[in-house]
């Protein structure tokens, strides 16, 4: 056995800690300021109430579903009070260690998956024992069954698979007063590596029989319990595995409070073994993109997110500060300008997968920083890009689907029916004003910068009832009415294509349609996913443009761009005619994975602070 | 595959005759799309942003009066505001010339058919004065113009392309139209171009295109600065990289380089099994490292946020809820200076395995490393500004107590736990060689473990220049780290440093949360000391500034402690330095030499 940790004489104290606000006042109270005193105490308090609620309602929670399991209620020590129950376990780690043994091994030998035993293992007959095999497994105990003190079955999950663990006091190296004072230190949530050898038990599950049976981390808290155990020892998590496209009910898993599960997605992860498919569906997104891109010739590149400027885009960035420099920074919330910077300097095909941030509201759709991939391609323009994109997308769909171009989403709600969201090229495209003229009856005046067209778009809003808040630009007044009678036609992916100028600074003019931009913008279920264009790359158009910005700031509006020297410098260098795109991640995760919330497809999504 | 077909997806052909009534744009008036969660929306910034943004690209005082005295290098970045104003005057006419003849001096794209390497590949054999003019030699490209030579009814222009350059053959007699005089009277070195034409290769060797059509894809306004004179302002290559990068080539092979090193190291991660994650970069406590953090504030939230300093934490509870071996490749952001070495943004990989060890964390970083090399340069060996490098495996493996025996002689095995008496001896058996600098951090250290590293670092670090594995730090300064299954005092940790610079730290992780929230309450507590001295010294001195890194907060990250509580499986974690690994393969003396836009001090 290992030599206890030198460090252990602190943390195992022979009594529980006290209350760690008590203690860390006290050894703080010297040296800390008062506030800072303060502010400590009340962050211990708030922490110790959060806990206490938490604790709470695990009580509850148990409480309930003991009164279901109609289990001997000594059977796991899961009738006792939570924090009664976090006392216990601590009290048995501080007597292990006191006894020299360490409850945190250094290691253990896996010598293969759960998932790979399962396929190895899985035509063993009913009955049939290897005994002269000898298997190390590992994960955690979601399931303890007792059955006597000489035989305890335990689920043991790993990987997204489960395998029971039939612990037999015959077949331990322990004895059997050994095994049973043993496992009845083993807790549902505790990591465990066993060592045994693999059979299925009479009635067909395959089990592996532990010789040796160690606990590698110790679960201190109360476990929230699996509403139906039966129901969940029975089939294999993964025997109907979720595939992307699929619908999913997060209504229907084990831990299902929003709050806890974002704010403890451990936890999701352990419970909901759904979960975990969506970070692997994120993860392959991701890796398709890249591939995808590669397979071009682009470069992927990082740029910073630390600027003197933020610019590329329309929103409040966050302000920081660098101490030595004295220098003020932004987050940026667009990596565009300085990928542009790069074609000019020659790199002909580039991208960036990476984090933007606004210092924006929380809600459905918004997370204060998200992820995005851009690319800027020299020599193509937005029609090419329009083609890349419905490759892209399709492709994507049909290898992550294993095969189908359609998805299902529910769109509606989860009460409601799913719907069908099909993305077999080519898309569907709508050409911004022609489109809105014909389904909405209108005739736009043609120089849409001009007061005409404001008056007739103001009038064409109040007609058809359609609110928008001030200021009632002709460029916000447009949006509104796009918005009510073009992008909620677009549920399958649409493009809306060839945008007012007076919409996209940074696009350039069509080439035959005066007043408009070559851009497009892709609409899946009613959502922008991407934005792309060809680039505006006359620096003296630019300039204008920035110069526009800056007088509509001048006239109120607190959220103009601003001129980015270098970047115009840039362009005087000239930049290639250049095709520029890009797509919200997370959006086309929540879309892939049938979530309705980004907060389902960020593993730590950002949260209010407690009360 | 579906993608490559896409290799040859083109754009329409250009439409050399559209008329553009879009110079005379006068009343734009850009407002913000509704707010979205993506991307390039279409217009404005913060009203914030713009107050502060500095003309950094006007030339300085200082720059311009050089130039004025050394008016004999027109060409050269350094041209002064007047000389550079009147090529832009110059060049913008061309453009209103080009525009009033029907030419767009922007086009909306270029139908290529190949790129210069291409051409250099495919007609290798091609002989001296040789003309290839099949149906199948008639190409087009498109590029840079870099240089230029003109006679009566010849000249010559260089095209680079990402690819690499190859020469553009004008002939007068074979150029359609008026080509020719279009050529020489509003092709500038710098303008962007389209070509096409047949092959040949010139009595000199040079293989071209010989053009029989071109077109302006986009007029350049400034002149490109002069290679050879050279782009010699550095701080001047830094802040217009792509000046830089169309002056000197060979700087975007670094960042090709760049590119090949993370998409390699990906490749291996992926090969093993493990799951590229995302963690937050905004976080509520700034844990897993000891580093001042930038701070931000969200408005909505109404709360302080810090950039992350390390991925550390939150990549373990990944491993809490069930994940045994996941990366995250992502920025990480530090409130410290500038130097050679350091950018306040930089990027590492940090990578765990559950139910291993930091035994197998050292097989991981020696199979990274070596196979980015071998990706990059093909080979194990390398040449790091004048020292060879190899990096054969298996590397030096020597624990750190026998390090500094090894080099100062100091046994600290033997010392025991007197904090005095260890600073005597070090001080004592060092003195001559250290300077007052060394000899206050030695006074200052706290306890052995942290005298020890002191005096590792001093002595130690700096020849470690072939790849060194340092093994078991001691407890003091390694919060995270599990205590050695063997050694009391100390950690199963490692670094590896390859010219005396660290590239990699990793450990068997610390999991039980009793240990760790000890651990990391009594470095809060340290730090909070450290602090509280700094800031009466601060005091003291009314203005002083100089220990300001002492001041910043340190917080404890509890949901961290918490997810430690329901049980995470014994592993191990390691990350890496990926700037610094670029640099080392390509061979980059500072750190801003691999990162395409690297932090500077504001210009005057």
């Amino acid at each position: 056995m290992a030599s206890p940790p030198p460090s252990s004489s602190e943390a195992a104290a022979p009594t529980p800690t006290p209350s760690p606000s008590a203690a860390t006042a006290q050894a703080l109270g010297g040296e800390l300021s008062k506030n800072a005193l303060k502010r400590e105490l009340k962050i211990r308090q708030k922490e110790e109430e959060r806990k206490r609620k938490e604790e709470e309602k695990a009580k509850k929670a148990a409480e309930a579903q003991n009164a279901q399991a109609n289990k001997p209620a000594s059977a796991d020590d899961e009738d006792m009070d939570p924090t009664q129950y976090l006392e216990n376990r601590l009290k048995y780690l501080a007597a292990q260690k006191a006894e020299g043994t360490n409850p945190y091994p250094h290691k253990f030998s896996v010598t293969m998956s759960i998932s790979q035993y399962i396929d190895k293992y899985e035509s063993l007959e009913k009955g049939e024992h290897l005994e002269d095999v000898s298997v190390s497994l590992s994960g955690r105990v979601m399931v303890k069954r007792p059955s006597g003190s000489k035989l305890v079955f335990y689920d043991l999950h790993g990987g997204g698979f489960k395998v029971q663990v039939i612990a037999d006091a015959s077949k331990s190296d322990l004895g059997e007063a050994g095994f049973s004072k043993f496992h009845s230190n083993v807790k549902r949530g505790d990591i465990v590596g066993v060592t045994g050898f693999p059979g299925k038990s009479k009635r067909g599950e395959l089990s592996i029989f532990p010789k040796t049976f160690v606990v590698l981390s110790h679960c201190l808290h109360m476990m929230p319990r699996q509403k139906s155990a039966a129901a969940a020892a029975d089939a294999n998590l993964m025997k109907d595995p979720w595939v992307p496209g699929k619908t999913r009910n997060p209504e229907t898993y084990i831990l299902k409070d929003q709050e806890t599960r974002y704010r403890m997605r451990h936890l999701d992860l352990m419970l909901n073994p759904e979960v975990r498919e969506i970070f692997k569906t994120r993860s392959k997104i991701i890796a398709y993109i890249r591939r995808f891109l590669d397979n071009l010739d682009f470069l992927e590149v990082e740029t910073p997110m630390m600027n003197m400027i933020a610019g590329g885009a329309a929103a409040r960035p966050f302000v920081t500060h660098h101490n030595e420099l004295n220098m003020r920074l932004f987050m940026r919330i667009a990596p565009e300008l300085y990928l542009k910077e790069l074609v000019v300097g020659g790199l002909d095909r580039v991208y960036e997968i990476g984090k933007q941030f606004r210092n924006e509201g929380i809600d459905l759709t918004h997370n204060p920083e998200f992820t995005t991939c851009e690319f800027y391609m020299a020599y193509m323009d937005y029609n090419d890009v329009m083609g890349i994109t419905e490759q892209m997308l399709s492709g994507m769909v049909k290898e992550l689907t294993k095969g189908s171009y359609k998805i299902k989403y529910h769109a509606n709600g989860i009460d409601k029916d799913p719907i069908e969201i099909d993305f077999t090229p080519p898309f569907r495209r709508i050409d911004m004003i022609e489109g809105l003229e014909k389904m909405a009856g209108l005739s736009i005046p043609k120089d849409l910068a001009g007061e005409e067209a404001n008056k007739y778009l103001r009038d064409a809003c109040l007609r058809y009832d359609i609110k928008c808040p001030p200021p009632e630009t002709t460029a916000r007044l447009l949006d509104k009415l796009v918005g009510h009678f073009l992008e909620e036609t677009c549920v399958n992916p649409t493009f809306i294509i060839n945008h007012p100028e007076i919409m996209s600074p940074l696009a350039k003019w069509h080439r035959s349609k005066p007043g408009l931009t070559e851009r497009f913008e892709l609409f899946v279920n009613k959502h922008e996913l991407c934005n792309a264009y060809t680039e505006l790359n006359d620096p003296v158009v630019q300039r204008q443009r920035f110069a526009e910005q800056l007088k509509d700031r001048q006239s109120g509006d607190d959220e103009a761009m601003a001129l980015d020297e270098t970047f115009c410098t840039a362009l005087e260098y000239g930049l290639p005619p250049t095709g520029g795109w890009g797509l919200g991640i997370d959006r086309l995760t929540m879309l892939l994975t049938d979530s309705q919330n980004i907060k389902e497809v960020l593993l730590f999504p950002a949260m209010k602070p407690q009360d | 595959m579906e993608a490559l077909k896409l290799w040859n997806l083109t754009s329409q052909p250009l439409k050399r005759h559209l008329l553009h009534s879009t110079t005379s744009i006068t009343s734009y008036a850009f407002r913000r799309t509704p707010r979205t969660l993506l991307l390039r929306s279409s217009s404005s910034s913060s009203s914030t942003a713009s107050s502060s943004a500095p003309d950094i690209d006007k030339p300085t005082g200082a720059a311009s009066r050089a130039a004025g005295r050394n008016r004999r290098a027109p060409a050269s970045p350094t041209t002064s505001t007047s000389d550079r104003e009147a090529v832009r005057a110059i060049r913008l006419k061309k453009v209103e010339e080009l525009r009033s003849k029907g030419l767009d001096p922007y086009a909306y794209g270029w139908e290529k058919t190949h790129s210069a390497n291409q051409l250099q590949d495919i007609y290798r054999d091609l002989g001296n004065g040789e003309e290839a003019n099949g149906e199948n030699d008639h190409v087009s490209i498109a590029g840079r113009i870099v240089a230029r030579r003109a006679f009566g009814k010849l000249a010559f222009l260089t095209l680079r392309d990402d690819s690499g350059t190859i020469q553009l053959y004008c002939d007068k007699e074979r150029l359609i139209d008026d080509q020719f005089e279009q050529l020489k009277a509003h092709v500038d070195i710098g303008d962007i171009l389209g070509a096409r034409g047949s092959i040949k290769r010139t009595e000199k060797g040079e293989l071209s295109v010989c053009v029989l059509s071109f077109a302006i894809l986009t007029k350049s306004l400034l002149p490109l600065p002069d290679k050879y004179h050279g782009l010699t302002d550095i701080d001047k290559r830094y802040r217009q990289r792509y000046v830089d990068m169309i002056a000197n080539p060979e700087v975007a092979d670094v960042f090709r380089k760049r590119a090949k090193v993370v998409s390699e190291i990906r490749r291996t991660m992926d090969s093993l099994g493990y799951i590229e994650v995302e963690t937050p970069v905004l976080q509520g406590a700034a844990g897993g490292a000891e580093a001042r953090p930038f701070i931000t504030h969200h408005n909505s939230l109404g709360r302080d946020l810090y950039l992350r300093i390390a991925t550390e934490l939150h990549l373990k509870r990944m491993l809490v809820g069930g994940f045994e071996k996941v990366y995250e490749i992502g920025r990480i952001f530090r409130n410290e200076g500038i130097s050679t070495r350091h950018n306040p943004e930089f990027t590492t990989i940090e990578m765990y395995e559950a139910y291993s060890d930091y035994q197998s964390m050292m097989n991981l970083a020696e199979e990274i490393v070596t196979q980015c090399a071998l990706a990059v340069l093909g080979k194990l060996t390398l040449d790091y500004q004048g020292v060879e490098i190899c990096l054969e495996r298996p590397w030096r493996r020597e624990t750190m107590h026998n390090l500094v025996k090894e080099v100062s002689g100091i046994d600290f095995s033997e010392l025991g736990d007197d904090l005095e008496v260890a600073k005597k001896v070090t001080l004592s058996t060092l003195g001559n060689n250290l300077d007052a600098k060394d000899k206050a951090s030695i006074e200052a250290c706290q306890s052995v473990g942290h005298l020890l590293n002191e005096v590792f670092e001093v002595v130690v670090e700096p020849k470690l220049i072939q790849p060194t594995f340092v093994l078991d730090y001691p407890i003091e300064i390694s919060p995270l780290a599990k205590p050695h299954r063997r050694s009391i005092g100390l950690t199963e940790r490692f670094e590896l440093f390859i010219c005396g610079r660290e590239l990699g730290n990793a450990f068997s992780e610390l999991t039980d949360p009793i240990d760790q929230r000890g651990r990391l309450e009594d470095q809060v507590r340290q730090h909070e000391k450290k602090r509280a001295e700094a800031a009466s010294r601060n005091a003291d001195k009314k203005e002083g500034t100089e220990n300001e890194d002492d001041l910043y907060e340190v917080t404890l990250d509890d949901d961290f402690l918490t997810a430690l509580e329901y049980g995470m499986p014994p592993a191990s974690g390691m990350g890496l330095g990926i700037d610094r690994i670029v640099m080392l393969l390509t061979n980059s003396p500072s750190i801003r030499d691999v990162i395409a836009f690297p932090v500077l001090k504001v210009q005057q």
